[in-house]
């Protein structure tokens, strides 16, 4: 029992990642119609910038801070490559920030190495329902439900959420009423960042993170995103807890490098039961 | 009156150039393998350049297509002693079934889908490749038998060299063959738009999964040829980067344009070569070739993208046609 | 206070305005009417700033804010959100004003706007452009698809917003009673193309017009 609820908390804590960067999908995706690739490298960025600067610079709290608000920065420069240009394609929008992606793994490289980094986290044990689970999970889950719970209330709080809600549910209104919804798209990316470098920051320290690592994190991300259809939010933080817990329980229980493996053919199943429920109308 | 030699199109030209240049490469290069490697992504790309230009779909795993081919070729020869010829004909049929099954829930939806999609195919046959033994297991398919038919073999890397590269003239042609007849007008409508399409009665998404499944064939002729060419297959032989190279490729040299694939590759391929030997000079660290590779990668397809959207081809086209249209008609040369 | 003067817009190789001039006085109401196709729905998103001009001029002193065809809610917010952002571009936002303007609005604040009668999300669409604080309000199809006492009603407080507040509108409405009913001056649109303008009485009863656009509407009987 007791290595049933380690499977299923660290399960919960891979799939807050998960869900996490899915999220930054869902920004993305509904106010701009664009899948942002390089959404996994935000991710890794986050991280290799969070583990440099805790390296002696910056204290502990301070300096994850400081590398989610630049991975921030870094999804507004994503943003202005991908929709800067008047009339991009949103599909080849995403083959744009396929290549960013690869200028992310260059400049992750170049800055620091191809070995795979993991910044110092919460150490330490803490026992859950009778199992004992590292610190660094939890963190991992509490600050993951806090950012999602923080995201619900922007954008149904604050005068800038609306705004984004409204380009993203009818832009053509959006733009009567002055809202430059192309601005709004980079908003949204600039969100994605600080989302995807979250993951990161939160991610790494239990699993190292490399420059390679962005392909994995961008796909099991994009998983959990298509549990809610690639717009809900609250699905895809479901999503990802459950892509989580199925990884883990498969590692666990059968073997422990099919994990990425579960959630492809997870996100395949689901990708091909959506197209069921789609009329051809629907899916344009 | 003087007689007018008449000045022959500037593709004519170039098309025939590439030709011979075809025909005689093989025999001045001592080896081969380069040659192979561009060739069999010529095929690919071409494939590729029709889906993404017509059918307007991105495939950012078409490695999975490559590896159905070549895991046709290796399991059927060596664990099912198919003979060599037989196995290569199914190759292509086998992926491009492998498409259809999944190109018709994934078309349905919107083209990000499909671009995950395939991608994810490639992650989980490589990583099938890797647990199943009869897939490869850890140590791969080696041992794959030469092409032949009954007792006369092909030995050496010419011969194969010249197969590749008949296969891409066949690929051209059909490819040719598809755009001009009335399913290919049919399709350059979808690419325009859907709708119109459909309301002119164009069948959407079959159309979509035929194209899909017509680039996977290509992509699985490939891997059947290369399979042959190095006679082993690995769940290593299909790295995802290998996938990424075919989008560059495709939109270096011109979506949805018939030689844009061969332009795409040769291009990329000599780019490649090019890095290779300046990142490897001396007084380099070794991170040079992995940076200056995803860098050029990056900032081709960024720029390609953005700046040319529809690629060298047409834009080439563009430029021969502007110059052309400067000379006087009849000029002597 | 708008002038349009030789209006031409293009879509690809379609021309959709082919050299339209047109004048909207401060606190003027005038109505456009046509048949469809004519260019209408263009030539208001052209005032509204949304199209831009392939030749010729609009220019307006103060403020536009367009009342769109079908309402374009946002959905899933409340009416009152639907109002904020139709102040996106002021600074203080006089939602109370727009309330004293349309009391019924303020009686369903907190409700979805999705959810609303077509009657009841063209007032919040009224209101959502009146955030702006426009001098000019550009409607486009006031009536589509709303029952006549939801659009007389409507009419009421456009009346009240022009008489009380001096608010102009540019109404662009397939009903033509209504639309001469409401607005004392009107252009005919065809193809692009301004055929007929001038006082809405004189409009009704001009022969030419009458039959080719109102049918049988022409024993129309128009209010002096």
């Amino acid at each position: 029992m007791t290595e049933f609820v380690t499977y299923l908390v660290s399960g919960i804590a891979l799939g807050s990642s998960f869900a996490l960067i899915g999220s930054g999908f869902v920004v993305v995706h509904r106010v701009t119609r664009v899948v942002n690739f390089a959404q996994g490298s935000l991710a890794v960025f986050g991280a290799m910038l969070s583990a440099w600067l805790l390296a002696d610079r910056l204290p502990h709290g301070l300096g994850e801070v400081v590398a989610v608000l630049v991975s921030g920065l870094a999804g507004l420069l994503v943003g202005l490559v991908a929709i800067g240009k008047r009339g991009t394609p949103p599909l080849i929008s995403l083959i744009v920030t396929l290549g960013v992606s690869m200028l992310f793994a260059a400049l992750i490289i170049w800055l620091w190495g191809q070995d795979p980094v993991a910044p110092p986290g919460l150490d330490g044990f803490a026992t859950v329902f009778g199992a004992e689970v590292e610190r660094q999970r939890l963190l991992v889950v509490v600050v993951t439900l806090s950012a999602f719970a923080v995201l619900a209330l922007f954008f149904s709080r604050t005068y800038l959420g609306k705004a984004l809600t409204a380009s993203a549910s009818n832009p053509h209104a959006a733009r009567l009423v002055g809202i430059d919804v192309r601005r709004m798209g980079l908003v949204a990316f600039a969100l994605s960042g600080v989302l995807g470098g979250l993951a990161g920051v939160l991610l790494a320290p239990s699993t190292a993170l490399s420059f390679y690592s962005d392909l994995p994190m961008a796909l099991s991300g994009f998983a959990a995103a298509v549990f809610g259809g690639l717009v809900s939010p609250l699905r895809t933080l479901l999503g990802g807890l459950a892509l989580g817990v199925a990884g883990q329980l498969t590692a666990g229980y059968w073997s422990g490098s099919y994990q990425t493996e579960v959630a492809l053919l997870l996100m395949l199943v689901i990708m091909i039961a959506r197209s069921r429920s789609f009329t051809q109308e629907e899916a344009k | 009156m003087a007689r007018r030699v008449p000045t022959p199109e500037p593709r004519t030209v170039l098309v025939v150039l590439a030709c011979v240049a075809a025909c005689v490469a093989p025999l001045v290069l001592s080896d081969l393998t380069f040659l192979m490697h561009t060739v069999l992504a010529a095929i690919v790309v071409t494939g590729l350049s029709l889906l993404m230009g017509y059918a307007g779909q991105a495939s950012l795993g078409q490695g999975a297509f490559v590896a159905a081919g070549a895991l046709t070729v290796a399991v059927g020869t060596t664990k099912l002693e198919l003979p060599p010829l037989v196995a290569l004909l199914c190759a292509p049929l086998v992926a491009a079934a492998f498409a259809a099954v999944v190109g018709v829930p994934l078309l349905r939806l919107q083209g990000h889908y499909l671009a995950f999609g395939t991608l994810a195919l490639l992650l989980l046959v490589q990583a099938a490749m890797g647990a199943f033994d009869w897939l490869g297991g850890a140590f791969g398919i080696s041992g794959i038998p030469p092409l032949g038919v009954g007792d006369r073999i092909v030995i050496g890397q010419r011969p194969y060299a010249y197969l590749a590269i008949g296969c891409l003239a066949v690929v051209l042609l059909v490819s040719h063959r598809v755009v001009h007849s009335r399913f290919g007008r049919g399709i350059r409508a979808l690419a325009g738009s859907p709708t119109a399409a459909e309301s002119a009665g164009v069948p959407v998404n079959r159309s979509k999964v035929a194209v899909f499944a017509l680039s996977a064939a290509y992509a699985g002729l490939a891997g059947a040829l290369s399979a042959f060419f190095t006679p082993y297959v690995s769940q290593d032989s299909f790295p995802a980067l290998e996938s990424f190279t075919y989008v560059i490729m495709a939109v270096v040299g011109g979506l949805g344009t018939l030689w844009g694939g061969v332009v795409g590759a040769v291009v990329v391929s000599v780019l490649l070569q090019v890095l290779n030997t300046v990142s490897s000079q001396p007084g380099l660290p070794p991170t040079a070739a992995p940076i200056m590779q995803y860098t050029t990668y990056g900032l081709v397809l960024v720029l390609a993208l953005l700046a040319m959207p529809r690629g060298i081809v047409p834009a080439v086209e563009t430029g021969v046609l502007r110059v052309a249209a400067k000379r006087p008609v009849g000029a002597r040369q | 206070m708008l002038h349009i003067d030789d209006l031409v817009v293009r879509y690809g190789s379609a021309v959709a305005l082919d050299g339209v001039s047109l004048e909207v006085g401060a606190g003027e109401m005038v109505a456009l009417v046509g048949p469809n196709g004519a260019g209408k729905s263009t030539l208001i998103n052209t005032v509204s700033g949304l199209l831009q001009p392939t030749s010729g001029t609009v220019a307006l002193e103060g403020r536009v804010a367009q009342v769109p065809e079908g309402r374009q809610m946002f959905p899933d917010m409340s009416v009152e959100d639907n109002l904020l952002l139709g102040g996106w571009s002021i600074r203080n936002k006089q939602l109370d004003e727009v309330f004293d303007l349309l009391p019924d609005l303020a009686g369903m604040r907190r409700r979805n706007a999705g959810r609303l009668s077509g009657g009841q999300q063209q007032m919040v669409a009224v209101g959502r452009a009146l955030m702006a604080r426009p001098d000019l309000l550009a409607i486009d199809e006031l009536s589509l698809g709303l029952a006549p006492i939801v659009v007389a009603e409507l009419a009421e407080h456009l009346r009240y917003l022009n008489t009380e507040r001096g608010t102009a509108v540019l109404l662009v409405e397939q009903e033509v009673a209504l639309a001469f009913d409401l607005c004392a001056r009107a252009c005919v649109l065809e193809a692009g193309r301004v055929v007929a303008s001038g006082p809405s009485t004189a409009l009704a009863k001009s022969d030419a017009v009458r039959k080719a656009y109102f049918g049988d509407l022409a024993d129309l009987e128009v209010a002096p």
